[in-house]
């Protein structure tokens, strides 16, 4: 894991998160051929990546093989519409995958 | 990512099982539209909601579409239908299933129920209807002018698209222009073989139609209830062709209740994630 491992708990940070996301995003986008786009919090999963919806899915089974059950893309977009999921930036989905690795829920003590 | 080959095409399928490992109340099999349409349609929209409610929900991008295998022939209505057959059997769901399709799914879905009755639970359709020699009409049509305008001015078309429908959309036509270029699925869909009046008045399973207010298939509904023995009608106001973007909250308050109406025991099937 990049994410930092502490004393009986996983710790993961906005940077950690962030390359991991960024590297399955680099995967995705070599489909479409080479890209040199810079991945940072800020960028937009369309605007900026343009990606379509279908890679949205790639990437949440992606996260599912790398975080397991504790980050669950499908229910993070559940309450919300088409235009405001494919309006995400990274930054938003790297805060949401850091609240749930360091939710108490996920700790590996809770079981 | 999960590819599931039917022995003919390799298909792109996603489940989401019960939240919580609870046993599923129902299996729902949800298939998506034409061209600019993927799995992710329902993916971010009915699917999250239908496994927390208990649904076992089986998603798949049909051939030529989304991440599934893209053969260049083979893109006759029937040969949709098979695909939904290989690919149940592959998953080993042989109980009746509800399916849920928009639009071209839809009517893959009425060609599914008409050639395994037994296999199907309920039919839920938003904005379809049934393979008529209207229908296929209509696609020639459509599909002629899609084909006709990538083929004269692809990349005017396209930079149109990118100023007034936005970057997503931009993107979702041009990998439909990738499959208009590189296959014969223009041709072969309004070539389909269609369905007579007495094989739609087959379908015997409950059946739900949802539609926009405005769109001018809404009026398939009326025709479809005075066909089938169960057919229930819904019209969704202010919405037209794009009722599962543009309102699924509604489409979820109607369809769900509806499968749970319906609730069929099924087997579990193949564990696939």
């Amino acid at each position: 894991m990049s994410t930092s491992e502490q004393t009986g708990t996983i710790h993961a940070d906005d940077g950690a998160v962030l390359a991991d996301v960024a590297g399955m995003l680099r995967v995705i986008l070599d489909e479409y051929g080479p890209d040199d786009t810079e991945i940072g919090m800020d960028t937009t999963f369309t605007g900026d990546l343009e990606l379509e919806s279908i890679d949205l899915v790639t990437l949440a089974g992606e996260l599912q093989a790398r975080y397991g059950d504790r980050v669950n893309f499908a229910e993070f977009v559940a309450d919300m519409d088409l235009e405001e999921i494919i309006a995400l930036t990274v930054g938003r989905l790297v805060t949401h995958v850091v609240m749930c690795l360091n939710s108490p829920e996920n700790s590996p003590e809770a079981g | 990512m999960a590819m599931v080959h039917t022995g003919d095409v390799g298909l792109h399928v996603q489940r989401l099982p019960p939240t919580g490992g609870r046993p599923a109340i129902a299996t729902a099999v949800l298939l998506h539209g034409l061209l600019t349409d993927s799995l992710a349609s329902y993916y971010f929209t009915l699917a999250p909601a239908f496994a927390a409610a208990g649904v076992d929900v089986v998603m798949y991008d049909h051939r030529g579409h989304g991440r599934s295998e893209r053969p260049a022939t083979g893109y006759g209505l029937d040969t949709f239908v098979t695909d939904l057959e290989a690919l149940l059997d592959r998953l080993e769901l042989a109980g009746p299933v509800h399916l849920v399709g928009n639009s071209f799914g839809g009517t893959v879905a009425f060609g599914y129920a008409v050639r395994r009755p037994q296999r199907v639970a309920g039919l839920a359709v938003i904005e379809s209807e049934p393979a008529t020699v209207g229908w296929a009409h209509k696609l020639r049509g459509l599909l002629g002018r899609v084909e006709a305008e990538l083929s004269e001015n692809e990349t005017e078309v396209l930079a149109w698209i990118a100023a007034n429908r936005g970057p997503h959309t931009a993107r979702l036509s041009r990998s439909a222009a990738r499959l208009v270029r590189a296959t014969t699925i223009t041709r072969e869909i309004p070539a389909s073989r269609v369905l007579s009046e007495d094989r739609i008045r087959s379908v015997r399973c409950p059946v739900l139609a949802v539609y926009g207010a405005e769109s001018d298939l809404a009026v398939q509904g009326m025709w479809l209830s005075s066909l089938l023995p169960d057919c229930r009608v819904r019209l969704v106001p202010r919405c037209e062709h794009s009722v599962l973007v543009e309102a699924p909250g509604v489409c979820r308050e109607l369809i769900l209740p509806w499968i749970e109406e319906h609730r069929a025991v099924t087997g579990a099937g193949a564990e696939l994630r």
